[in-house]
């Protein structure tokens, strides 16, 4: 099994004319994903390989029943190709793209919640589910099927944790990018729900970075779950970045340090790993 | 992407929110003309972008225009909190009644926009929030809301705005919010939103913090000249570089030079240098996708950087390729040659492509190569750190601990 993307999944990308979303297309389709459908305004009727080309979601949408969206526009396309995709009721989009302005994603994150839609980014890797589905940008070599869920904000760090799950027999059962943009589309708390409920997933190693919020917001929910958590962290030694300011500071509390989200993980009851090579050392331990 | 206070007064002002009125000077015979004009006791106030300066002395009072000129003379072309002082900001002298704070910002848990209001104006808001959380009034608003004046209204009267003044809250609480939503911003904050001796609000002070990627949509504001700011500071000579090149770096104090790739690794990459005992030089970030030219900028940043003893280099091609990333790497080796060894790891999509373009240079001149310590997907990430790390302590560049394979 696997969450949110698998085998059935019905894929339109969205940009599939551009540079990067014909590219990535190619990949996808050559890792067994049931890409269906692409959309370009105006360039309705062609192909990209083997895949069909609609001015509009929802023509892609009846004609191809498809269900998931990869977004691969420009940032100041996001906010308008993403409320498409939402509104032709996908049950899934994963935006690729970054620096999607932070209003933006407001929106695009009320639209999804009043539709039932998940959205993965912006600034998101993909979700990558082995030998069944591979959606966006991640390099199928660091994944192989097995029984570990992986959620990160970061594409490299998904990459780095899945190599050293498959390098150590673990595999995984899906790999979801959160996105590293500051306000995203779904959350820790969120995907860790999901692979909760997903019978093959035995633990989830979940990877966070410093500023934010979403890792403290997870910490809570870790002891109510069946399955062992792996949490890493990184920027523990990152020298002092930016902040939003008085207000955004007094609204997320101390929230934002990489201390205080391993703090908060740990006491969470997640088991805290400083390098990849500590995470199947954590996993065996455990009985995984 | 912060804004001065001037620019954030401008842009309040231009929203009817009643603020001082004042003048900037350059120069202290500028605010001299601005003291002149305002014919009575000023306040000279230095603009940088950080907070602290009253207590760091950047804000002065003036009795006359010759003080005015005086104190700005000190203060232009001095250093506060690190920051070069280049502009004052002159206004009267309020004489202050009583200071409310009022806010709006992005509550990123709860994906809303908030409103926040306290009757503890005038010191940083934190400290409210740590010390009397409950006296902090808060409006939650969806991101395609509005808010009225009546709910502004509301909020002064929570935190006991007067009676007469409670219109003019409403008013402005309702067009702070449209100024939030209006220019993208991330915060906007009037502290203190001062009651001055007449009984009026003023904005005594402000502060904004604008979305950079959201001024493809506001010529207004690029046409402030914000898109070519940088409010950390000042930039070593090699940070500045960096930021014309595009490429997100900071110099730190270590030996370790970081190629990592990708932002996330690139912050991690950053811990494992130091947990294997060595010290990072630098936090870079190539961006998604980078030109080989890009690239190979990037190395020059650590090959001229005479603090630099080995290199850590790492590519798991994502949006960035391995062909991309080699063709980087060939074309720095060939125009400019890397004399200090550095341990790389290459592997992700395109990662043959990459491999074979490694070779091939190779073949044609393996001189090039001598300093690099290859290897792919079957050597841990862990294991080349280490070895970048004792690279940097002297070990002799032959050994193969981490592979030798291009």
């Amino acid at each position: 099994m696997a969450i949110l993307v698998d085998e059935t999944s019905r894929v339109l990308v969205q940009g599939i004319t551009g540079g990067a979303g014909k590219y990535h297309t190619e990949r996808m389709v050559a890792y067994g994903t049931k890409v269906v459908a692409g959309t370009s305004p105006g360039k309705g009727g062609e192909r990209v390989g083997s895949v069909p080309v609609f001015d509009t979601v929802a023509e892609a949408v009846a004609e191809t029943r498809a269900d998931t969206s990869v977004i691969f526009l420009p940032a100041p396309g996001v906010l308008d190709g993403a409320l498409e995709a939402i509104r032709a009721r996908m049950r899934l989009v994963v935006i690729v793209t970054e620096h999607i302005p932070i209003h933006d994603m407001l929106r695009i994150r009320e639209e999804a919640v009043a539709h039932g839609t998940t959205v993965l980014g912006g600034n998101t890797a993909g979700i990558l589910s082995p030998g069944k589905a591979n959606l966006g940008i991640m390099p199928e070599i660091a994944f192989t099927p097995g029984r570990v869920g992986t959620v990160s904000r970061s594409g490299s760090l998904t990459y780095y944790v899945a190599d050293t799950l498959t390098r150590a027999g673990y595999g995984q059962t899906t790999s979801v990018g959160l996105g590293g943009d500051p306000v995203l589309g779904s959350t820790f708390a969120e995907v860790l729900a999901a692979f909760e409920s997903d019978a093959a997933t035995k633990a989830v190693v979940m990877v966070g970075e410093i500023g934010g919020v979403y890792e403290e917001l997870a910490a809570t929910g870790i002891r109510a779950m069946s399955k062992p958590v792996v949490a890493m962290i990184g920027g523990v030694f990152a020298p002092r970045g930016k902040r939003m300011g008085h207000a955004g500071a007094i609204v997320e509390g101390e929230m934002g340090t990489a201390a205080s989200k391993l703090e908060a993980l740990a006491a969470g009851g997640a088991h805290v790993a400083k390098t990849f090579r500590e995470i199947p050392e954590i996993l065996g331990r455990l009985g995984v | 992407m912060r804004l001065f206070e001037h620019e954030a007064k401008t842009l309040l002002a231009r929203s009817r929110i009643n603020v001082p009125e004042g003048g900037l000077a350059r120069t202290p015979a500028e605010a001299r003309v601005h003291a002149e004009r305002l014919g009575r006791e000023v306040v000279v106030k230095a603009q940088i972008l950080r907070g602290g300066r009253g207590k760091a002395g950047g804000i002065r009072f003036a009795k006359s225009p010759a003080d005015a000129e005086r104190e700005a003379a000190s203060l232009l072309g001095a250093t506060l909190l690190d920051l070069p002082v280049e502009s004052v900001l002159v206004e009267p002298r309020l004489a202050i009644a009583r200071e409310f704070y009022l806010g709006v910002t992005i509550d990123r848990a709860r994906y809303k926009v908030v409103v926040l209001a306290s009757g503890e104006g005038g010191v940083e808001i934190e400290e409210v929030a740590r010390a009397t959380p409950a006296n902090i009034r808060r409006l939650e608003v969806s991101i395609t809301g509005d808010v009225q004046p009546h709910e502004g209204v509301r909020l002064g009267k929570e935190i006991g705005v007067p009676g007469k003044n409670l219109r003019d809250f409403g008013a402005a609480v309702a067009a702070l919010h449209r100024l939030f939503r209006a220019t993208d911003a991330k915060l906007v904050e009037v502290n203190p939103f001062a009651l001055d001796e007449a009984g009026r609000l003023v904005a005594a002070d402000a502060r904004m913090n604008l979305d950079e990627d959201a001024f493809f949509r506001h010529p207004e504001l690029t046409a402030m000249g914000l898109d070519a700011r940088h409010e950390e500071g000042d930039l070593t000579e090699r940070e500045k570089t960096a930021r014309e090149l595009g490429i997100p770096y900071v110099d730190l104090d270590g030996d370790v030079g970081m190629f990592p790739g990708g932002a996330g690794f690139g912050i991690m990459g950053n811990d494992f240098i130091q947990y294997f005992g060595g010290r990072p030089s630098n936090f870079m970030d190539s961006g998604g996708g980078p030109t080989p030219e890009r690239l190979a900028a990037m190395l020059g940043l650590l090959e001229e950087n005479p603090r630099v003893r080995a290199i850590f280099g790492a590519r798991f091609g994502g949006i960035s390729r391995c062909d991309d990333f080699a063709k980087g790497l060939v074309l720095f080796l060939k125009t400019h040659g890397l004399s200090k060894p550095m341990a790389l790891r290459m592997t992700g999509n395109m990662w043959q492509e990459g491999v074979a373009i490694l070779s091939e240079a190779k073949s044609e001149n393996p001189a090039l190569f001598e300093k690099i310590e290859f290897c792919g997907i079957e050597t841990p990430i862990e294991t080349v750190c280490e070895r970048a790390v004792a690279l940097a302590r002297g070990a002799g560049s032959g050994a193969t601990a981490a592979g030798k394979r291009a």
